[in-house]
């Protein structure tokens, strides 16, 4: 290509390689579409290569490991070692395979992928800054999907050796022996259990009162209860006042409201959240335009305030998960190729892959009633699940909410060994417009954890029979 | 020549701008059409070109600032290129300022409401341009159903403002083997379909039947026929009809309302407007005397004619056809004795009139020769019920029988 002289014209540039953009790209070039995907770093984003995807392997591998010496008393004594050089490979395997599948779909469908930094220059034109020098493209459409970062926090800037982002922790050659958690959203919450479980003193530090606080209470106690099990410490109300250290060794001063104690941590994850990105992308040369939290402005289908150009995922705001990219980059890309599509899904499902799986779709109890709802809530415990007592749990629950007026489901909440895969089956239900009777009257395989679904669609009509009550209803 | 540049109202809900950005200051010189500001609106970042060419005298608002529909963003005068008297707002503008208003074709960057219905069926709704917000479902606890879409689909072809009126005719003729003709349903025969099933499937209706000595009427009508031709009226008998309506409108004013079917709300309607039931060859067209209870039985005959001239050559206007509260169908041009009418929603009543024929009649006892006339008046049960239709009939009686007492009733 002939860098800087040249002006690529194209249908749609796509602006970030993450899990909106690759998805929203390929839609493009299957609705035949010339699309451009515009990626600084690796294809996959931080979901692929830094995120989702590593996180999740290291945690299904801690947990193997975890439970290996936690199976006594199903006959299992084993001494596992752990080679964590090996586990990261392994990873790291797989996160290459996913990325190497995406460019492989990109290059089957057609996507011209340019490695590089983009910034817009008018609301058609953009400049990527690649390794050879400037190239300018002219589009018809644009899609940001430039994601989000870590934020920093004052006093605990990364330096990426001994503070470090989730991003770091992944990549670690070495197992942290201290490790100190400052944050307790999903993010804080996931790693903690995971270095916990491969062997780390863990030691979570969160200035609010509960963890997990954008779930139902129950499902952040259902996972709180494990932590002395797990050998982690949680300093709730607090905060870190000072650090000091060099090299691998360091202390941190915990205050609390009613104590203040010393630390010592070798890695200190700071995991307080992500802000979206959208810095030196140009945008003041468009009329794209952020709302006062710093996320594109964006209608149903995903429009920005410049009529061209679109902005999807973690950019265009929360909840911040890839699957709500993948839907927001579809959708984009149909309103693009002149399809009548919007985002208008009612829910978007968040999983915790902590022990057990917390997963969330819809509203929550409180949330309901303050939408005007009269609420009527729905449970079954694990404890009265033949499958869960066949895996050595009882654990968890199923929790709904539903209208009392009509049983139309509204929100469901789940704490269970693959909650991430239970939940979906009542993502649909709310999607549809299901009520607890229709969930209820679905049979459900046995034994399996999903029986726990129906059986507490079958507690809020007042019908389940595995648990006993002393006045059954009608 | 100064020309003092206003926010244009360009409707769609705008009331007000943001502005972004100045591309000129003052004492710029600047060409007609050149981009002068950019302005953020609810919905999209809009650049207004200049509607005049001249030298920017002030800049009324700063940026960062708002400006509501109405103020004066810009004063540009007459210095340096020849000075142009241009209306204040150049038709560009508002163009451009509705092109990108309705660009996104997406009314709010609001999350939507939740409304019971499957993806599925949401995407079909979208497909079909029917906000599924506005839609009652009928399937279990509201939800609404793909038949509810199709439905809201067809209904809404003529009642949304905006649709367009003429409609492009497509006169398949098929003839099979079999010897028939297949024409298939388009254009207003569609419409005309699709209100029809969905006014019989959903209305409830009762149909009212009585017989009129008009022998009066006709008389009048004979009389006042050639005065009418003199200023410029064709004079029917429908104009007295629709007075005669409109008096038991007025008096019985369930008759002259709406049935909301979301709300479940019967709402009476303010003015009187009577649908005419025109028909056309393409098919039945039913425009709108407005107000009929303030205009004169000489004004009313006009405007039927000129309203059945503009539906027969379908260059009736989208609001001559909107806003009736309640249609009377004239059959009589062509005969029969009663009808049943059906109901035009979200109306609840129509009244058809049928040819007059000489008939016995029994006055004071006695079998004369009467002109007589049929009506048959068809509305929404849900709304009123039979003894009330009848009283509402018999007033309208009363006034076809002796139309002298239209004259009372005048203003």
């Amino acid at each position: 290509m002939v860098v800087g002289e040249l002006t690529t014209n194209c249908d749609v540039a796509v602006v970030g390689g993450g899990p909106g953009g690759y998805v929203a790209a390929l839609r493009c070039a299957q609705l035949g579409l010339e699309t451009v995907l515009i990626e600084k770093s690796q294809l996959g984003g931080v979901c692929t290569n830094e995120g989702c995807i590593p996180s999740k392997a290291l945690i299904h591998a801690a947990g193997i490991a975890y439970e290996s010496v936690h199976s006594e008393n199903l006959g299992i004594v084993s001494k596992t070692k752990i080679d964590f050089r090996k586990m990261q490979k392994w990873k790291d395997d797989v996160v290459l395979g996913l990325r190497n599948g995406i460019a492989g779909l990109c290059k089957g469908y057609g996507v011209d992928v340019v490695k590089g930094r983009a910034f817009f220059t008018s609301s058609n034109k953009l400049t990527v800054e690649t390794d050879h020098g400037p190239a300018d493209y002219e589009f018809k459409n644009a899609i940001i999907a430039t994601g989000s970062v870590p934020i920093a926090l004052q006093g605990l800037e990364y330096d990426h050796k001994l503070i470090i982002d989730s991003s770091d922790a992944l990549a670690l050659k070495e197992l942290p022996k201290e490790l100190i958690v400052v944050g307790a959203g999903y993010i804080g919450i996931e790693m903690a259990i995971l270095f916990a479980k491969l062997g780390s003193k863990v030691t979570i530090v969160y200035r609010g009162e509960r963890i997990l606080k954008q779930l139902e209470p129950e499902l952040g106690m259902e996972v709180q209860k494990k932590f002395d099990s797990l050998g982690i410490k949680l300093f709730l109300n607090s905060n870190i006042t000072e650090w000091k250290g060099k090299g691998k060794k360091a202390y941190a001063i915990v205050k609390g409201k009613e104590k203040t104690v010393r630390i010592l941590f070798d890695k200190l994850l700071v995991a307080v959240g992500h802000e979206p990105f959208t810095k030196e992308l140009g945008l003041e040369k468009t009329k794209v335009r952020l709302d006062e939290k710093g996320f594109i402005k964006v209608d149903t289908q995903r429009r920005t305030t410049d009529p061209g150009i679109f902005a999807i995922g973690d950019v265009a705001g929360a909840p911040m998960l890839a699957h709500k990219a993948f839907r927001e980059g579809k959708v984009a890309a149909e309103v693009i190729a002149g399809k009548k599509s919007a985002f208008d899904n009612i829910v978007v499902p968040m999983v915790v892959y902590c022990d057990p799986e917390l997963a969330s779709t819809g509203l929550g109890e409180d949330e309901a009633r303050k939408s005007g709802y009269t609420v009527k809530v729905a449970r079954f415990p694990l404890s009265a699940s033949g499958k869960a007592r066949t895996m050595d749990t009882k654990a968890g629950f199923v929790k709904l909410v539903a209208d009392a007026n009509n049983g139309v489901i509204l929100g469901a909440h789940v704490a269970a060994p693959n909650a991430s895969e239970l939940i979906s089956e009542l993502s649909l239900a709310i999607e549809m417009g299901a009520q607890l009777e229709d969930v209820a009257a679905t049979i459900h395989p046995h034994p399996s954890l999903s029986e726990s679904v129906m059986e507490a669609a079958e507690d809020g009509l007042g019908k389940t029979v595995h648990i006993y009550k002393q006045k059954p209803a009608q | 020549m100064t020309t003092d540049f206003k926010f244009p109202d360009v409707g769609e809900g705008i009331h007000e701008g943001k502005i972004v950005k100045w591309l000129v200051k003052e004492g710029d010189v600047v060409k007609s059409d050149q981009p002068l500001v950019e302005v953020e609106t609810d919905k999209a970042v809009v650049e207004l070109p200049s509607p005049a060419a001249g030298k920017i005298l002030k800049i009324s608002h700063k940026e960062g600032e708002t400006v509501k529909v109405g103020e004066v963003l810009v004063s540009i005068g007459g210095e340096g290129e020849k000075a142009t008297a241009v209306s204040p707002i150049a038709p560009s503008i508002v163009s451009k300022i509705v092109e990108a208003v309705k660009g996104p074709a997406v009314p709010s960057l609001e999350k939507p409401k939740r409304v019971l219905a499957a993806p599925a069926t949401r995407g079909f709704a979208r497909e079909l341009g029917v906000n599924i917000e506005t839609i009652k479902g009928t399937g279990p606890t509201g939800r609404v159903t793909p038949e509810d879409v199709k439905n809201a689909a067809s209904r809404r072809v003529v009642s949304r403002e905006g649709a367009p009126i003429a409609i492009k005719e497509e006169k398949v003729v098929v003839s099979t083997e079999t010897g028939e003709t297949r024409i298939p349903l388009s254009g207003l025969r569609k419409i005309i379909a699709d209100r029809m099933s969905y006014s019989k499937s959903h209305i409830p209706d009762a149909v009212g039947m009585d017989l009129v000595n008009v022998t009066r009427l006709v008389a009048a009508r004979e009389r006042e026929k050639a005065n009418a031709e003199k200023s410029g009226a064709h004079l029917t008998y429908l104009p007295f009809i629709v007075k005669a309506v409109v008096i038991g409108l007025k008096k019985y004013p369930k008759f002259n309302a709406h049935f909301d079917e979301e709300k479940q709300e019967i709402v009476l309607k303010p003015r009187f407007n009577v649908s005419i039931a025109v028909d056309t060859p393409d098919g039945l067209m039913a425009p709108v005397i407005k107000d009929a209870d303030r205009k004169s039985i000489i004004d009313i005959a006009k405007e039927i004619v000129e309203l059945a001239e503009l539906s027969r050559t379908r260059k009736i206007k989208l609001e001559d056809m909107q806003g009736g509260t309640f249609t009377i169908t004239n059959v009589g041009s062509v005969g029969s004795m009663f009808s049943v009418p059906i109901i035009n929603p979200p109306q609840v009543a129509i009244m058809g009139v049928h040819r007059i024929k000489d008939m016995p009649v029994v006055v004071d006892g006695k079998i004369k020769i009467g002109k007589v006339m049929g009506i048959s008046l068809a509305f929404d049960h849900r709304v009123a019920d039979g003894a009330e239709a009848t009283l509402f009939m018999n007033e309208i009686m009363k006034h076809l029988e002796e139309p002298e007492l239209l004259l009372i009733e005048m203003i």
